[in-house]
């Protein structure tokens, strides 16, 4: 889980050696766009019938090749970005733009066996991410790319299909092999209004400048990036089943990000992020600052802060840190194509119908939900990127695995998708997370949990606990060769001592362990669900995801040692922090 | 301060604009922050080495930072792709440890420092003190721990030499305060995305041009340069273009390109929609010649190169030539044998005196040119990226090697800087041509120079004779990555002597004849080459282009070419050239797969 928004790849760099080859969409700043924006009313886009007349056309032609082409999906995404950033008290830039995608999905063989299906556990190469579409509803122009376009995308899946018969015919399939590769879901036709927004960048402009200024106070903010963006992103999706679709959304975030470094030379970075929907729910500059002043003290604490030594003992890991935590450690296991793969460890294939945890947890994923008590949910879409709508799951059931996440990579036993096959622009979708919520009926105070924390240090004759507040997003194995292991990285620790003393901030440590050992030895929860929003990178690029849950009391969590930079701080003090002042001495 | 991804630090100087001598009255604080900063550096900045406990402190530490204005809007067939318009800046500190002889600098080693922030990032837009110096505070750290760390490596990898250099690292100058006044951005009233849209629209009319874009690169900057030596420089620049790809497929599945560009100092420069349109048609219809035309065969003979392509060729052969600089030590020898073959050393080095070309031929660089006969020019700049003043050198007088292009970093002719130290943003700046005039005493009319190529052919009693009348410039008409990357890969070991022609045809003497042919390309065509020409046109033309400043490529010929967004303007002044014997190889290569569905209808449109 990736808490930043990825850096948006740019213009073609063609002969810089270091080629980036990850899906290339921009969203290039467009101030004031001559180009026509579709009226709001629920009325299809004009641009569905130039897709429908090429889709009809390809459908004929290809369907009739060898190997044929049996789906054909077309997808424009038409994105309207703001972004407004300050840096250390002054504006770093400050952008509007427009930008169209047109991705093309083409699969040849049938439902059962496809182009898209894994040999070794490798992924067949698919032809390449999309292309740009114009901005202007220009049909014969839309349609050139979408027939180049799909004639490409039919000639990678062609030749990765015959590829796959010739492998096929001499590989033993295992079980979980023998589900089809292609699910089969009956069409949606939805129509909502276009989505947009209009802003005034200024204020933005204003507020970005003051919260960054604000850092520069701290002689232990190194640098200091706040970025405001506002987006409203429309998708016209057909495919070659009768689905047509539009849908879109409009999401506003401020992120606020500080670095700084320990005398060790460690780097420190703190990070937090506000999420809303509406324009009028956007954060005041009270809550802004709490969140900054947060961030300023936990990076005073962190920079002066010892490392802590490895241990395995009790842990109370606040909502927030429980939520990430989950999306992690479960969140990434249940997703459905990795009980498919024979490269993944498939932790939970087999274990549907079994308890994986404490019989006072239940988890589901529901991307239906707009929000939990007052918070945007960011994983809420009304549709996945396979043109199925999303649909809450119902994961684990008091302790007992019942489903995973699905797209259309069905499983023996799960022959449909339920509306979680996601991907960032470019890429092919997999099965993700949406709004992974974690709900609990043994519940305690705050209060509580913390007596209950000294109480399990005490009995298991620790010098300390840890309670851990915060948590980045970690890596978690879940490939077949990799240890069964996860690894997370929690910013916010501190040392809980049974003796009463104050708790002591802590840094230097990964959680580590085994996911269905780590999940068992959760012994109590909080009574508020806390929510988490970030962009979750995987397969498929980064999504937007949420995670809920209460806080979590562990008897048992395993933290190491964590790789440390080996620069040193800075020589000179920050120049707003010189005690020999301005100019220096000559 | 946001640290810069590699692809954002392709932007360069571009020509200057007028300045004028009025004092500032503007409220930029850049200078004072940078000169704040930096006397707080020179007199603080050390760090104890271990073993000995030696201090060791920076030489040299130079400020730059660029504040860019860039329009970008991208057009198809009459539709608008994208269009934005960005204000950035950018900043970049170099620190030098050692000393002017022996420093930190110019050394490529096994892996390089990387602080956490970095010495080159995005800065505030905000002209303000505050931001600046915080962010040049943890640049400069960053820079001087990164030098501290090069010159052990470089000191270690030195010693193990048998013979080191006696070329010193850094040439000394003389320090130079310009202050302009700041310029403000004009886009002219014209409506650029419009432009854009009927100058594509042009290319309409050929329904089996698959793939075509065209775009306006408008940017308008501001560079500052404040070094530990005192020099002190804010100028103005700006630059515009428009750059237009397109491709197609013939009926055996051979790729074919075309491109367009036009170049000038100023967005209001830029020719109109009217030109444009012509000039995209001019291309289409060349490329659906090409498109029905015969494949070209392998071919050793006479070849004229008419003054478009020859003033191509000449920027192409010489560019990495004319550089007198000292290349980088390389920690490893595979990297040297890499630069060599992409044709990053020159061939010129150590031949002073020499003759390198024709006897009538002389060949000189001036970046105080602005135009030639009518015909605007844009390399020229009035003080180069390490803020020496730029000046126009002879660098060969009657086919003899006189002078070398020249940085600060001396090379084995000669040591100090003319004022050719240029480079794109963040990148160490290297010895490059700004406004290069290639002339000659001797020249032939338009029709003796045909006559005399003519009698070259039947003297060699050949069926016909190849005539190029444009380069190639792939950067700009290959239009998809993939494409580009197996262009790179066709030129095997060749880079740094295989040409790319585009528009060739075939002339046969009997009749007078001409034929189009595609898929042709001219190998072993080194600087040598050009030491005998057999015959040299008086019909210059001024080959207005970008010297490509990507990684690895820049400054090799290889790189020649580039675009807008990457590249460094240059002008190449020449006449037709004609070769006695040039190699052209036929068209290889593997054909691509023809659509499966014939093209979706396309309509013409008009302009307005």
């Amino acid at each position: 889980l990736n808490q930043q928004t990825s850096a948006t790849l740019r213009r073609r760099s063609y002969l810089s050696l270091s080629i980036l080859l990850v899906a290339g969409v921009a969203f290039p700043g467009v101030p004031r766009l001559a180009a026509a924006t579709p009226d709001s009313q629920e009325k299809p886009s004009p641009l569905f019938e130039v897709m429908k007349a090429e889709l009809d056309r390809s459908m004929k032609t290809l369907g009739t090749q060898d190997p044929p082409a049996y789906f054909v999906s077309y997808t424009i995404t038409d994105t309207q970005r703001v972004t407004v950033s300050g840096s250390n008290g002054a504006l770093l830039n400050s952008d509007e733009g427009r930008n169209r995608w047109l991705e093309v999905a083409v699969r040849t063989g049938s439902y059962d066996l496809d182009n898209t299906h894994k040999v070794d556990g490798r992924q067949p190469p698919n032809g390449g991410p999309g292309t740009n579409a114009p901005l202007d509803d220009d049909a014969e122009v839309l349609r050139r790319a979408i027939w180049l376009e799909t004639d490409k995308q039919y000639r990678a899946a062609a030749e990765a299909f015959i590829k796959i018969k010739a492998g096929k015919e001499v590989k033993v399939q295992t079980e979980e092999g023998r589900a089809p590769d292609f699910s089969r879901e009956k069409p949606h036709v939805f129509t909502s209004s276009w989505a947009s927004f209009t802003l005034d960048r200024k204020p933005w402009e204003q507020r970005v400048r003051e919260y960054t200024s604000y850092f520069r106070q701290s002689a232990a903010v190194i640098n200091s990036i706040i970025t405001f963006t506002a987006q409203a992103q429309n998708t016209l999706q057909i495919n070659s089943e009768g689905s047509q679709l539009q849908f879109g959304q409009v999401r506003y975030r401020l992120e606020l990000f500080i670095q700084g470094k320990a005398a060790d030379g460690m780097d420190i970075d703190r990070y937090y992020n506000f999420d809303w929907v509406n324009a009028g729910d956007a954060p005041d500059d009270k809550a802004v600052y709490a969140a900054a002043a947060q961030l300023r003290k936990e990076m005073e604490g962190l920079v002066v802060s010892p490392l802590n030594d490895p241990m395995v003992g009790p842990a109370l890991l606040t909502g927030r840190a429980a939520a990430v935590f989950f999306h992690e450690v479960f969140g990434h296991r249940a997703e459905g194509h990795r009980q498919k793969d024979v490269n993944e460890g498939q932790t939970f294939a087999k274990k549907v119908g079994e308890p994986i945890l404490p019989s006072f947890l239940s988890i589901v994923d529901d991307p239906t939900m707009k929000k939990l008590g007052k918070q945007d949910l960011l994983g809420y879409f009304q549709f996945d990127d396979e043109s199925v709508n999303g649909e809450r799951v119902v994961l684990v059931d008091h302790g007992v695995l019942k489903s995973f996440e699905m797209s259309r990579s069905p499983l023996a036993g799960f022959p449909h998708s339920n509306g979680h096959g996601r991907r960032q622009i470019g890429a092919a979708p997999v099965s993700r997370q949406g709004n992974l919520i974690v709900e609990s009926n043994k519940t305690l105070t705050n209060a509580e949990l913390r007596a209950k924390l000294v109480e399990l240090i005490k009995q298991q004759g620790k010098p300390y606990g840890l309670l851990i507040d915060d948590i980045a997003g970690g890596f978690t194995f879940t490939g077949r060769g990799q240890p069964q292991a996860f690894q997370v990285e929690p910013l916010v620790v501190y040392k809980v001592f049974a003796d009463g003393r104050p708790d002591e901030l802590v840094r230097g440590v990964d959680i580590v362990g085994t996911p269905l050992a780590a999940l068992t030895k959760i012994v109590a929860t909080g009574d508020t669900p806390e929510v988490f929003n970030g962009y979750c990178g995987a397969e498929s690029g980064y999504v937007p995801v949420s995670a809920a849950a209460p806080a979590i009391l562990t008897s048992e969590l395993e933290v190491q040692k964590k790789q440390t930079s080996t620069d040193r701080p800075p020589i000179l003090p920050p120049p707003a922090h010189d005690a020999a002042k301005a100019g220096g001495l000559r | 301060m946001r640290q810069l991804s590699l692809a954002a630090i392709f932007l360069a100087v571009f020509a200057s604009t007028a300045a004028s001598s009025q004092a500032p009255t503007d409220n930029d604080q850049t200078m004072r922050a940078m000169r704040d900063e930096m006397a707080r550096s020179k007199a603080r900045l050390e760090l104890q080495i271990p073993p000995s406990g030696k201090p060791v402190r920076p030489y040299y530490i130079e400020y730059r930072l660029l504040d860019m204005d860039v329009r970008e809007v991208v057009a198809e067939y009459g539709a608008l792709v994208t269009s934005t318009h960005n204000r950035n800046r950018l900043m970049n500190v170099a620190a030098r440890v050692g000393d002017y002889k022996l420093d930190s600098s110019n050394f490529i080693s096994e892996e390089g420092f990387r602080g956490f922030i970095g010495p080159s990032g995005n800065v505030g837009i905000d002209r303000d003190y505050d931001s600046l110096r915080q962010d040049l505070w943890i640049a400069t750290d960053q820079a001087f721990k990164e030098a501290v760390e090069t010159y052990s490596r470089k000191q270690a990898y030195l010693s193990s030499l048998a013979r080191q250099s006696d070329i010193e690292d850094f040439s000394r100058v003389e320090a130079i305060q310009h202050m302009e006044p700041l310029a403000t951005s004009d886009w002219s009233n014209r409506n650029w995305e419009q432009e854009a849209r009927e100058t594509s629209a042009a290319l309409r009319v050929f329904p089996q041009i698959y793939e075509s874009r065209v775009m306006y690169y408008l940017v308008y900057t501001t560079e500052y340069l404040l070094t530990s030596e005192g020099t002190e420089v804010r100028s103005n620049h700006s630059f515009a273009a428009i750059e237009a790809g397109m491709n197609t497929l013939a009926d055996d599945g051979m790729q074919v390109n075309h491109y367009y560009s036009a170049y000038a100092p100023r967005p209001a420069d830029l020719p109109g929609v009217e030109a444009v349109r012509k000039q995209l048609n001019v291309a289409g219809s060349e490329l659906m010649g090409m498109r029905s035309a015969p494949t070209a065969s392998d071919y050793t003979g006479p070849v004229l190169f008419e003054s478009r392509a020859a003033a191509a060729l000449v920027a192409e052969a010489l560019g990495p030539s004319l550089s007198g600089a000292r290349p980088p030590l390389a920690f490893q020898a595979v990297v040297e044998q890499l630069m060599s073959s992409l044709g990053a050393r020159s061939d010129w080095s150590a031949k002073v005196g020499a003759r390198v070309l024709p006897e009538t031929v002389s060949l000189v660089d001036d970046p105080s040119a602005k135009e030639y006969k009518g015909t605007l020019l844009i390399g020229g700049y009035a003080i180069d990226q390490e803020g020496v003043p730029a000046e126009k050198v002879t660098i060969v007088a009657n086919g003899k090697l006189k002078n070398l292009l020249m940085s600060r970093r001396p090379g084995s002719d000669f040591e100090a800087s003319n004022g050719h130290g240029r480079a794109a943003f963040g990148i160490d700046a290297r010895p490059t041509m700004s406004n290069l005039f290639f002339t000659a005493s001797e020249t032939l009319s338009k029709d003796d120079l045909k006559k005399k190529f003519l009698d070259a052919c039947r003297s060699e009693k050949l069926d016909y004779c190849i005539v190029v009348r444009q380069m190639d410039n792939p950067s700009i008409s290959v239009m998809h990555q993939e494409d580009f990357t197996d262009l790179l890969a066709s030129f095997g070991g060749n880079a740094a002597t295989d040409r790319l022609p585009l528009v060739v045809y075939r002339v046969y003497p009997a009749d007078g004849h001409e034929e189009l042919v595609r898929g042709a390309r001219i190998t072993g065509f080194s600087p040598r080459s050009l030491r005998n020409i057999e015959g040299i046109g008086n019909d210059d033309y001024v080959y207005n282009y970008m010297q490509n400043q990507s990684a690895g490529i820049a400054g090799t010929a290889l790189g020649a070419f580039g675009t807008a967004q990457n590249g460094l303007p240059a002008s190449v002044v020449a006449p037709s050239l004609l070769f006695e014997e040039v190699e052209v190889r036929g068209a290889r290569g593997e054909p691509k797969r023809l659509p499966i569905l014939p093209e979706p209808p396309m309509t013409p449109k008009g302009s307005k």
